[in-house]
């Protein structure tokens, strides 16, 4: 009876104290670093005090189907408290006239701590050729 | 007895100080960058809600798709479901001029003027030149409330649909969502 019991008692403490010994490899998971760069991108301006908490990662255009033009900016807020900004896109002619409706009104909106976010307007007229998007702290 | 004429002296001192204060000073501001935030709904959410609506609709095309463009649009109702008195054109207005101006659409008018020299030069004519609307803008602004300890949730709901007039179907819809949390209690006017 004693033996049924210390039996696996004793195989189960030998075996313990063995694995300690073993050198078991561990798998390290790369160091959780955002790799991306942010974006320079003479189209976009930020305030300095912006700039400082909010990067921009990318800038993207495509055509809609009815034929005008779409842009999607990508902004990261880097710290980690919410942070609101008001964003607003300026649209240009091929002359370089600035076109103004609901589009171009400044937006008020906001980023989450660490957040990807995605912000994007499509031009208001076709003949639209080139943007601009202003990045500002609210008041 | 001498303190009798020296309270009412003292009392008046503010009095005296009170035409050196300078008066709060007013200055412009763009409506659509000002520092006040209310529970109500004001005009950046109207141009929030707006700027969604446009952006959505023309990236979708689904304006382009009528046989003879640029589409017409009748603005049918847009119903406030708040507990405010607002006026929808704030929002609606917002949409059809940015639409118009991007060349896809054009806004059937309201101006009974309008519409009834229209009528007239027809009737004069012997024509029928009117063209009826392929659209109809319709919507609904929503508010919700949430309570939690002393602290409110206020959510506006714009939800926009454009409808076919061939079909009745609603070929489009929006649905713009602002929050505002509030520390005091929930009355806006």
């Amino acid at each position: 009876m004693k033996t049924r019991i210390l039996l696996p008692l004793g195989l189960a403490a030998g075996m313990a104290a063995l694995s300690g010994c073993t050198t078991a490899k561990i798998l390290q998971a790369p160091p959780l670093v955002d790799q991306r760069i942010t974006v320079a991108d003479p189209r976009v301006s930020t305030d300095a005090s912006l700039n400082s908490m909010v990067s921009i990662m990318g800038v993207k255009t495509s055509m809609t189907p009815g034929g005008l033009l779409k842009v999607q900016v990508e902004l990261q807020n880097r710290t980690t408290s919410l942070q609101e900004f008001i964003y607003r896109f300026e649209w240009f002619d091929a002359y370089g006239m600035e076109i103004n409706n609901v589009i171009t009104a400044p937006i008020t909106d906001q980023i989450e701590a660490q957040e990807d976010k995605f912000i994007s307007s499509v031009a208001p007229k076709p003949n639209c050729k080139d943007f601009r998007v202003k990045f500002i702290t609210p008041n | 007895m001498k303190s009798k004429i020296i309270c009412p002296i003292i009392a008046a001192i503010p009095l005296l100080f009170n035409g050196c204060a300078t008066p709060p000073p007013v200055v412009y501001q763009k409506p659509n960058e000002s520092p006040i935030v209310t529970t109500g709904i004001n005009i950046q959410d109207y141009t929030t809600a707006a700027n969604d609506a446009v952006n959505e609709l023309l990236a979708s095309d689904v304006l382009g798709k009528v046989s003879n463009p640029p589409a017409v649009i009748f603005v049918s109702r847009i119903v406030n479901n708040t507990g405010q008195q607002i006026n929808t054109d704030l929002l609606a207005k917002k949409i059809t001029r940015a639409l118009n101006q991007s060349g896809k659409t054009l806004t059937t008018s309201t101006d009974p003027a309008a519409i009834g020299l229209h009528n007239e030069i027809d009737f004069v004519a012997d024509t029928n030149t009117t063209r009826l609307a392929d659209f109809t803008l319709s919507g609904k602004i929503i508010e919700t409330i949430d309570r939690g300890g002393n602290r409110s949730l206020t959510t506006y709901t714009f939800q926009l649909s454009l409808n076919d007039t061939k079909t009745a179907y609603q070929v489009w819809e929006g649905d713009k969502e602002i929050g505002k949390i509030s520390t005091q209690p929930v009355i806006s006017f």
